[in-house]
Order: structure tokens, then sequence, then C-alpha cells
């Protein structure tokens, strides 16, 4: 199992059961999770490919989309941010 | 350094008052507060809130105020952000820098001011009588987040 975290507008795109979720075999890079998602859940698909998404694995900025993702680990997808 | 991202409301006089406390070594305090508007361009803003991811947010928040402390030599500095539902005239965030001269004062809370619009992460959306919507960085604060950059480099 791993636990998927959808920030902003893409938390208001995300299927309730979409937070944690047994991922197939196939699935083993970030950017196989990001594919997969987009299949699973194409609304948010198209959402996340709309706008610049950050993806950060176990709570650190994920540079490398062919980085494995194993289970446990926690996964969030962050659209641009807007703070202040 | 004290950074503190919370869902409840805060004085921002208050803070700074304690923040300042006791502290004879500063001959300078700049400060900024950013409240939440009752409208934007025209459109009533009933309620503001704002999303975070525990734990992360605070460390990106930490670390950018850390790299500006250091950068520009103040001798201390307050952040505090809210995060969850804030109503119209309530703070959303506080910057306050103690330093030697004005300079250094200035320029932290600027500066860190510049990064938060769009490193911080947050995401807010504002609700009104048209529904909600989600509000992106605008052009604006990309070009000042630009300039503050080769500032810090």
């Amino acid at each position: 199992m791993v636990r998927l975290v959808f920030l902003g507008k893409l938390g208001d795109a995300a299927p309730a059961n979409l937070s944690e979720v047994a991922l197939p075999g196939e699935v083993k890079t970030l950017s196989d999770l990001r594919d997969w998602v987009g299949r699973t859940a194409p609304l948010l698909g198209r959402a996340i490919a709309a706008t610049q998404t950050r993806i950060v694995l176990n709570q650190t900025v994920a540079h490398d989309m062919s980085a494995c993702v194993r289970d446990g680990d926690e996964i969030a997808f962050l659209p641009p941010m807007s703070g202040g | 350094m004290i950074v503190r991202v919370t869902p409840d409301a805060f004085d921002p006089q208050a803070e700074i008052a304690s923040f300042i406390a006791g502290r004879d070594d500063a001959g300078a305090l700049a400060s900024f507060v950013g409240y939440c508007r009752a409208a934007t361009d025209g459109a009533v803003v009933s309620e503001l809130s704002i999303d975070h991811y525990p734990g992360f947010t605070e460390h990106e928040i930490t670390r950018l105020a850390d790299e500006i402390h250091r950068r520009f030599g103040c001798l201390d500095l307050l952040v505090i952000h809210r995060v969850g539902k804030i109503a119209p005239g309530q703070a959303i965030v506080l910057v306050a820098a103690l330093a030697t001269h004005r300079g250094e004062a200035f320029d932290t809370v600027r500066i860190l001011m510049d990064y938060l619009k769009t490193d911080a992460p947050l995401w807010k959306k504002e609700t009104g009588p048209a529904g909600a919507r989600w509000i992106e960085p605008r052009p604006e604060d990309h070009a000042r987040r630009a300039v503050a950059g080769k500032e810090v480099a």
C-alpha cells in the first residue's frame, strides 16, 4: 500500500478512494504512478497534466521521475503554490 | 528564528511585542502583515481557506526563512502563517525581522515575502457568493520572486 496526497485544487479532483492504494505490479516508478493516476482518475489526471505539478516522495521533492515507488511510501502531488 | 504554521487566529501586535521583548541588541525591527481581504477585484470574499501539507509545509518555510535569515544577516526572524479557514480582516501571515540596522531588516522581510508567495507549500481558496476558486500565483508574484532570487544569490 502507498499513501497518495493531492494538495490544493488537485484535492478537489481526487476521488476519496485514492488516498491509500495497493498499486498494480507494473507501477514501479514515480512516472508509472503519475500515468496510473491519470488512467484511474481521468479528471484528476487532466488536472495534474494541466498545471506544473511537483511530486514529493516521503516529504522530499522528487527531481527524478524514474525514482522507485515502494510499499509504505507517501507520494504527494503539489500544484503551483499561493502562500503569503 | 521562530516559524509557526497554525490553524489558530493570531494577534500580530502581540506576537511582535513578545518577539522583541527583552532584546536590546537590535537597532531595527521591520515587519509585514498580510490580511484576508473582504473582496478581490470587486468580488466579495466570505472566507479564505488555505490548504497545506503537514510536515512538508513547515519544513519548507523553515528552509526558506533560514536561507534568507543567513543571507541578510538579521539577528532574529519570526514567521507565522495561518492555514485552514480564515475570515476577512484576520491576519494570514506575519514576517518580522530584528537587525542591527534597517537595511537588513527591510531586505529580510521583503525578500522572504516574495519567496513565500510562490515557494511556500500553501494553496489559497477564496469562497464568495459566486462559489469557490483556487488562487494561482500572479505573473507579478513570479516576477518579484525572480528579482528576489537574484538578490539572494
